[in-house]
């Protein structure tokens, strides 16, 4: 099958699929975009449903076979299922419930966060000169991020909010890391995506890793992966932990 | 090795492990709590599920939590009908359908729902004792979710977006189905039981916006499920009137 993935620098969701990809040995023809210019929105399937109504914000996409797809976990997980070689994940059905919980977690209580903070600290700065333009954007809750980073709205209660995600997620990933190299035991998915969110935190929320001497290994393990470094080399900025785009919203039921 | 499954309802998280398990046809221990009377933060149902949170099921010595991760386990850990396709992509698609129900649409239908139904009778209980039972619950952000619901105190604006995305999945869902028979694509999958859960009481909890007239194939999915006869035995298993509402798909019923 023919793969084309866009995807932007490799730091959150476009980090995951892009590491995925390489772990795997899959064959992908690689086109960037700026996501933090909303170039998503400029593709000529912007507005399938799939693409327009993803919940993740800012992410890549891979079309396979002319089918667009978006959510950087599930499409790692795609790769882990249509290239069984190389796995990903634990295996059996009770395997596979444990990566999903883990990343379910993650993409839905810390992913929200470090985008909140990703943005704050460094999208926010840039569109201080001029503001995006939104108006291409499908998904009316979407644009509202958007248009809050510009205005460089971010609540102290958010902020709060966002540092401790982070910490529970640090200390989340020190218990898992008891007595093992890799979060759910031989190096999964897991692994990956939860780098790809974590890996600016512990410039901006430094507290929360103050006392976690194995999150701070494990994520100097995984950024030493090959794939990852494969994924990192391909940054056309100098930092690319420092890149971020409008990402996943803040549970509203808290 | 029989399952034990602890659900409330045929609704919304535990409806969800319910059809999927009857539609395997797996002989399984049902064990009802009662999520008004908050049965969930119990010491007995605690020292099955630390967490609080229902449904959850046991497998011999394993505990599983979260209801969509749940579903794909039983999928898998069980004979019968395989209800995720084979496909990769399909695959692909029947996960981000389920994640787009879970964390975009249902918690805007659970919002409306809370404010309108289901509050109003909670706040009539003595409010010390809601107060404790609201402390016993384990998980920090289902405290907030508790104490969001119970109150009632959503605000203006939270409401309004809450109206706002459940008419907007209501036209996304109805182009989606008026394209294909089910979310993945050509076969009734895991994402169509998420989804069946969350919508079923449409025709009556959104009259205005679903109906014969303006959506009719998400009536005519609704009731194509309803007619399964694993769909008829888990709604049987129903106590309260809100569940009973699925009799609205009855054909004819209107």
């Amino acid at each position: 099958m023919a793969l084309t993935l866009y995807h932007g620098e490799p730091n959150g969701p476009s980090l995951t699929v892009l590491a995925t990809l390489f772990e795997k040995g899959a064959e992908a023809e690689l086109r960037r975009i700026d996501l933090a210019a909303g170039a998503r929105h400029d593709l000529p399937f912007a507005h399938d449903t799939e693409v327009a109504m993803n919940i993740e914000g800012e992410g890549p996409v891979l079309v396979a076979d002319g089918v667009p797809m978006t959510d950087a976990f599930f499409v790692a997980l795609y790769l882990e299922e249509a290239f069984p070689a190389n796995p990903l994940r634990p295996a059996g059905a009770f395997g596979h419930w444990r990566l999903l919980t883990w990343c379910r977690w993650i993409n839905e209580r810390m992913s929200p966060a470090a985008a909140y903070l990703g943005t704050r600290a460094y999208l926010a700065p840039k569109f201080a000169a001029a503001a995006p333009d939104v108006s291409k954007i499908a998904s009316a809750d979407l644009a509202g991020r958007w248009k809050a980073v510009a205005a460089n709205d971010f609540t102290e209660d958010k902020i709060a909010d966002s540092h401790a995600k982070i910490a529970q997620a640090v200390s989340k990933i020190e218990d898992a890391l008891d007595g093992r190299q890799w979060l759910l035991g031989d190096f999964s998915i897991a692994d990956i995506d939860t780098y790809a969110w974590l890996a600016s935190m512990e410039l901006l929320s430094p507290a929360a890793f103050q006392d976690a001497p194995r999150t701070r290994a494990w994520l100097a393990r995984v950024k030493a992966r090959p794939s990852v470094q494969r994924a990192l080399a391909l940054a056309t900025s100098g930092e690319p932990a420092q890149s971020w785009a409008p990402g996943p919203e803040i549970n509203r039921w808290g | 090795m029989k399952p034990t499954l602890y659900h409330w309802e045929p609704n919304a998280n535990s409806g969800k492990p319910m059809l999927t398990m009857v539609e395997k046809g797996v002989d399984f221990d049902s064990h009802y709590l009662d999520l008004l009377n908050f049965d969930q933060h119990k010491p007995e149902y605690l020292a099955i599920n630390p967490q609080g949170t229902i449904p959850a099921m046991t497998h011999g010595d394993k505990v599983l939590t979260e209801s969509s991760a749940m579903m794909e386990y039983i999928d898998e850990a069980f004979d019968g009908p395989a209800l995720m396709p084979a496909d990769p992509v399909e695959r692909w698609r029947a996960r981000w359908w389920m994640k787009f129900i879970d964390q975009w649409l249902a918690p805007s239908f659970s919002m409306i729902g809370w404010s309108v139904f289901i509050g109003p009778s909670v706040r009539q209980r003595d409010s010390k004792e809601l107060d404790a039972a609201i402390e016993r619950i384990p998980l920090p952000e289902r405290r907030v979710a508790w104490r969001k619901a119970i109150s009632g105190n959503f605000g203006a604006e939270e409401m309004a977006e809450s109206q706002r995305r459940v008419a907007e999945g209501i036209r996304i869902l109805e182009e989606t189905l008026a394209s294909r028979p089910w979310l993945a694509g050509e076969t009734y999958s895991l994402a169509d039981i998420n989804a069946f859960n969350t919508t079923y009481a449409l025709p009556l909890s959104q009259p205005a916006l679903s109906n014969d007239e303006k959506t009719p194939h998400i009536m005519e999915w609704l009731r194509t499920i309803y007619e399964r006869p694993a769909a008829r035995k888990t709604w049987a298993m129903g106590r309260t009137d809100m569940v009973k509402r699925v009799k609205l798909l009855e054909r004819g019923a209107n």
